[in-house]
């Protein structure tokens, strides 16, 4: 009876590696944080942008969530629970693997910018949603979808410092965006982030920070959704 | 061979449905509606209240290791703060609001006085993090969870898992605040034929269905709603309750309709505990109510009582108290837990 059940088991995990090991198809998206085409360093560097003014960040941080790959706008791939904190002071978390099990063509990749009302109503999550990762507001429940932190001479506030905590899953501040790319066919993909084209047309004198659902809120992360953009 | 396996894995499933039922210590009172809380994604457990009860009463959830969740809301005050019009919290710090009663927590979408938090779970990072009550952050709350002596095997025998997150904790102070179910009070009695009112309860009861119950809806005495009660404006706090959350010129001056349930131990009453008697609160619903443009079309004809009516709502409103619930042994100070590193 031993012999019998250790080969059942045998059986059963060759199965499951036949089925979950062997085909498994990881396609690696990479995402890229830039300011004119520079990667992004923290803290440190000031960007200028132009002979008098300069810009440093500090802080950003943005959910990836709901990925889908298309086909010709058809849905060929969903991934599961699937919620990515993209923290540009940590490039582990700038890559995320999606994997698949079996080879699909594809051409487009569809992804939310910020986390879904039904989740932001749905209680305490853990992984990338854990209020712990700094992207949950605690005065009125709900997802920061998107964090950009940073100075600026150009700003009036104190220590120049501008910060904008983009979020609110209520109409009618609902800041969610919805993206689609197009893809190149490839095992890694980099999605670039040009956040220059975000700050830049910004009047950082007189805006400097958002801190709760609101029109702004809603305008700017229409904006930051405009500037993915996938470099072959 | 085969129909035993089967018989042994029935075996081994039923057990472990029984496992969860006994487990389970959520009783939904008889002729209550469902609860709005979704026990599926956070199942209750034995050691996951214990768990819980110890972080609802450890101050280290503040940034002082002062302040614990109930420090601001005591089980003999019906799970609130009272003596004081307004909490306080680290430092001697003063708040703006009088801190909520907790109880029937199950059956409520919304959380605070203006409905800012939108579920159970999320609801203790509120006063967690807040600079004038516990003034803490989330990550260094599990830091000091983590390295604490007792934490992370509490932690092992509730979740599996001894490794620490703010998602095992919110759930877990969410577990113990769930089991404070208050329905029990001679008013139940009364519904479920096992006691009878007095003829002054009885009358105060009808007056209060008559005046008061289209908010204070029964059983758990709220509907669980916002509504202007016109109230003055305080010029102090200059309070303006739901706004400040929806930004709607509709929800100004409105605040969450409070339970009656254990009045009696709650005092002081409304949002920022400005009366300190049950009498200046029908005094003011009588007598005081300002006009304005989003005051609850409930309140739009006056209520008119006279002195005795009063008296005898009031009569009523004590049949609310439930001191089984009050002096329940399963929601004291967990001190076999916390007792050997307690400060006071």
């Amino acid at each position: 009876m031993k012999y019998k059940i250790s080969t059942l088991v045998v059986t059963f995990f060759s199965i499951f590696n036949a089925s979950f090991g062997q085909d498994v198809h990881t396609i690696k998206l990479m995402f890229q944080n830039e300011f004119f085409n520079k990667t992004l360093v923290f803290d440190d560097l000031y960007f200028k942008i132009n002979q008098q003014d300069s810009i440093q960040i500090n802080e950003l941080k943005y959910y990836i969530s709901n990925i889908e790959l298309l086909d010709n706008g058809n849905s060929v791939w969903k991934e599961t629970n699937s919620f990515h904190l993209i923290d540009g002071s940590n490039n582990k978390t700038n890559e995320v693997n999606l994997n698949l099990n079996r080879l699909i063509n594809f051409n487009q990749l569809k992804f939310d910018l910020g986390i879904d009302s039904i989740t932001n109503v749905s209680g305490a999550m853990g992984g990338d949603l854990d209020p712990t990762k700094g992207m949950y507001w605690t005065w009125k429940s709900g997802y920061i979808n998107f964090k950009l932190e940073g100075k600026s001479n150009l700003c009036d506030s104190r220590n120049h410092e501008f910060q904008f905590h983009l979020g609110g899953y209520q109409y009618p501040h609902n800041s969610l965006q919805k993206i689609v790319v197009n893809i190149p066919q490839n095992d890694k993909i980099k999605i670039v982030l040009a956040l220059e084209k975000l700050l830049l047309p910004i009047n950082l004198k007189l805006q400097n920070h958002i801190m709760s659902p609101s029109k702004d809120a809603v305008l700017l992360s229409e904006k930051a959704s405009l500037l993915f953009s996938v470099k072959e | 061979m085969k129909i035993k396996l089967l018989f042994l894995s029935i075996l081994c499933l039923s057990i472990s449905a029984f496992k969860v039922i006994e487990e389970n210590q959520f009783i939904i009172p008889l002729n209550w509606p469902k609860p709005v809380y979704d026990f599926a994604k956070n199942p209750l457990s034995k050691n996951k209240i214990l768990l819980g009860k110890v972080l609802f009463f450890d101050p280290i959830l503040s940034r002082t290791n002062t302040i614990s969740c109930a420090s601001c809301h005591s089980q003999y005050s019906a799970f609130t703060h009272i003596d004081h019009a307004v909490s306080h919290g680290i430092d001697d710090r003063m708040g703006t609001r009088n801190s909520p009663a907790l109880m029937n927590l199950a059956w409520h979408k919304t959380f605070m006085w203006d409905g800012a938090i939108n579920h159970l779970d999320m609801q203790a990072l509120a006063p967690i993090t807040h600079p004038d009550e516990m003034g803490e952050t989330m990550i260094n709350v599990v830091s000091k969870l983590q390295q604490s002596k007792i934490y992370p095997n509490l932690f092992y025998n509730a979740f599996g898992d001894s490794l620490i997150t703010g998602e095992h904790t919110l759930k877990a102070i969410s577990q113990f605040v769930l089991t404070l179910v208050s329905s029990n009070a001679k008013y139940d009695s009364v519904m479920r034929k096992q006691a009878q009112f007095t003829d002054q309860e009885k009358n105060g009861y009808q007056l209060f269905r008559k005046n008061c119950a289209t908010c204070h809806t029964e059983p758990l005495f709220t509907n669980l709603q916002f509504e202007n009660n016109g109230l003055k404006v305080d010029s102090i706090y200059k309070d303006y309750g739901r706004i400040r959350i929806t930004k709607e010129s509709s929800d100004s001056l409105k605040f969450k309709v409070p339970t009656l349930r254990n009045i009696e131990f709650s005092y002081p009453y409304m949002h920022d505990g400005r009366f300190k008697h049950l009498s200046e609160v029908l005094n003011h619903y009588t007598s005081n109510i300002q006009n304005s443009k989003t005051l609850s079309v409930k309140l739009a004809k006056p209520i008119v009582l006279s002195s005795n009516e009063k008296v005898d709502i009031i009569a009523f409103l004590l049949t609310l108290s439930d001191r089984k619930f009050i002096f329940n042994p399963n929601y004291f100070y967990p001190k076999e837990i916390l007792m050997p590193k307690a400060k006071d």
